[in-house]
């Protein structure tokens, strides 16, 4: 099986690119045992355990988002997908490598991150978009828009606690695609919501493509990305296998996990 | 330079997580915010009648003095408290979105100082009702908050970054923070502590306790939060006077040839401490080691802030 193929620089040249990820590595120590107070750091450390294993997360990923591109990534669980969005949304740091973002970004966040049981809607719209880069006036300004998009006009002053799951994603995703942002991240959440709700997002998302916007996708959802994006990234055990327009990486991706199966099975 | 302009940048978060600490703090609660002044006067009526109406302090202004000590206290012991809590509690946001992490520590820190604000501003409605010598020197609270505030940053920086790797730092900080309430001159008058003779020396205990007595009450007048709780009393309560002061020991029944007697010793041994104790040094010491705590602080809690993220 032979699938990898370089990282293409090629494309890049025409203007400087949104995303630039540079011999990217992350390292995670892996403790043995979860050592979590004082006395068990020192019964680690009188038994001679070293208390961790290492190993790479992500090793020597690079590629270059280019502005307008929609790019979306594919791998199966624990491939390294999260880390390496993490590390783009600025919440890890690379262990070796460069990561170089340019633009307003926005982390569509995991969702309803951030939202507190006890405030209102209203106060939790303020304090996401506040996470999010937005001010206050900016805020008061896409209040009316946030709402009416989430379709939760009369639930804005109960705390969010009352809310069902499917009005907090609705809320979240809300508040997400109105901050107006260059660069905008996703980590699994193509499919919120119901139908009517799933339809709306979608076609907001490609809307924000045809605005000539950047779209960067973590997917388990292989219809939505390629709905979605035209270039895509394999990645797999850390490592970027494949690069390439996402119906041939989907399909490759695919093909290896069915081989994977019957490997299984037989 | 750099991080200031940071957390300048990302300040609306800043306001909006203090804002939301103040609202949650009493949420379900019938009285609310009254909360934060009924705590510390609840806490400190509990003081008031231990000390003045049980133990019978002979201080004319006790009450006045466990006031203006009670509540910087108060706040410096609870955003210590609090910011053992402070990075852990935020866990699904540290996760998920960028922002100055040095936020988190900010955030709790604001939220106590609204709650001192509105605490002070009903005891000097109190003081002035009780005719307690209000004066002009109102300003020492503004250099007294700031230290207090700066030396509460600063530790609780580091234990919040700690408190992310090992849970037993809270505890510990409970307890430590139990200790260090009876170490400062809040319920009682300091010149118990400055004034206090050398024991009797029998018994290698109280020996070793002579030999380190006059380093451990440098140690005591060094103490940010002490020196700021000073400064309150000086700027609240005495005028700007210097604030170590001796009260005369008035029993009733003296003849007044006695109370005489006892306001001459007690001027004479204020005027001897505070000789001993040159209160402008200690002012310069306590923001030297508030200035060195808020920046290791700070560094500590910047070098490990990374880290966070990748905590389970």
């Amino acid at each position: 099986m032979n699938l990898s193929t370089k990282p293409q620089h090629a494309r890049e040249a025409a203007a400087e690119p949104v995303i630039e990820v540079q011999h990217l590595w992350k390292k995670y120590r892996r403790p043995h045992i979860k050592i979590t107070s004082l006395k068990e750091a020192f019964v680690a450390f009188i038994r001679g355990q070293t208390g961790y294993t290492e190993f790479w997360a992500l090793e020597d990923v690079s590629f270059a988002v280019q502005p307008g591109e929609a790019v979306g990534v594919v791998g199966p669980n624990g491939s390294g997908k999260s880390t390496l969005f993490a590390v783009i949304a600025r919440v890890l740091r690379p262990t070796r490598g460069t990561v170089s973002v340019r633009g307003k970004v926005c982390p569509l966040l995991e969702l309803g991150t951030g939202f507190h049981p006890e405030l209102s809607g209203r106060d939790n719209v303020y304090l996401n978009a506040s996470l999010l880069g937005l001010s206050h006036e900016e805020t008061r300004q896409r209040y009316r828009d946030i709402v009416a998009f989430a379709e939760l006009e009369d639930v804005m002053e109960a705390p969010v606690k009352t809310y069902s799951t499917g009005m907090l994603v609705r809320l979240g995703f809300s508040v997400a695609v109105h901050m107006d942002p260059e660069v905008l991240l996703i980590d699994e959440v193509l499919s919120v919501g119901d139908e009517h709700f799933q339809h709306k997002s979608f076609d907001r998302l490609k809307q924000f493509k045809d605005e000539g916007k950047t779209v960067f996708v973590v997917s388990h959802d292989l219809f939505a990305v390629r709905q979605l994006c035209e270039r895509c990234l394999w990645v797999q055990h850390g490592k970027l296998l494949m690069d390439g327009p996402a119906v041939e990486v989907i399909k490759a991706y695919r093909e290896a996990v069915a081989q994977q199966d019957q490997a299984v099975e037989g | 330079m750099k991080e200031l302009l940071e957390i300048w940048r990302f300040r609306e978060v800043l306001f909006n997580l203090v804002r939301r600490n103040l609202k949650v703090r009493y949420k379900n609660s019938v009285l609310g915010f009254l909360w934060s002044l009924l705590n510390p006067l609840m806490q400190i009526g509990v003081w008031w009648l231990v000390f003045k109406v049980i133990m019978g302090m002979p201080q004319k202004d006790y009450t006045a003095q466990l006031i203006t000590g009670f509540l910087p206290w108060l706040f410096f012991s609870q955003c210590v408290l609090d910011s053992t809590a402070c990075v852990t509690q935020e866990m699904a946001l540290v996760k998920k979105a960028y922002f100055p992490r040095a936020i988190l520590p900010l955030s709790s820190l604001l939220s106590n100082l609204v709650h001192l604000a509105l605490a002070f501003v009903v005891a000097v409605v109190l003081f002035v009702i009780w005719r307690v010598n209000v004066n002009i020197h109102y300003w020492l609270v503004i250099p007294s908050t700031l230290l207090v505030a700066t030396f509460a940053y600063g530790l609780s920086a580091m234990l919040a970054a700690w408190s992310v790797l090992y849970a037993d730092v809270k505890f510990i900080v409970n307890n430590l923070l139990g200790l260090w309430f009876f170490l400062t001159p809040v319920i009682y008058p300091i010149q118990l502590v400055l004034g206090k003779q050398a024991m009797a020396s029998d018994g290698w205990l109280k020996r070793l306790i002579n030999i380190l007595l006059p380093y451990i009450k440098t140690i005591y007048l060094l103490d940010p939060v002490t020196i700021s709780i000073l400064g309150y009393r000086s700027g609240l309560l005495k005028g700007g006077e210097n604030p170590i002061t001796v009260s005369p020991e008035i029993v009733p029944g003296m003849t007044p040839q006695q109370v005489a007697a006892a306001h001459a010793q007690a001027a004479a041994r204020q005027e001897l401490l505070r000789a001993q104790y040159p209160i402008g040094h200690y002012i310069i010491g306590a923001v030297i080691i508030t200035l060195v705590t808020a920046v290791v602080g700070h560094l500590v809690f910047r070098r490990l802030s990374w880290t966070f993220a990748e905590k389970g």
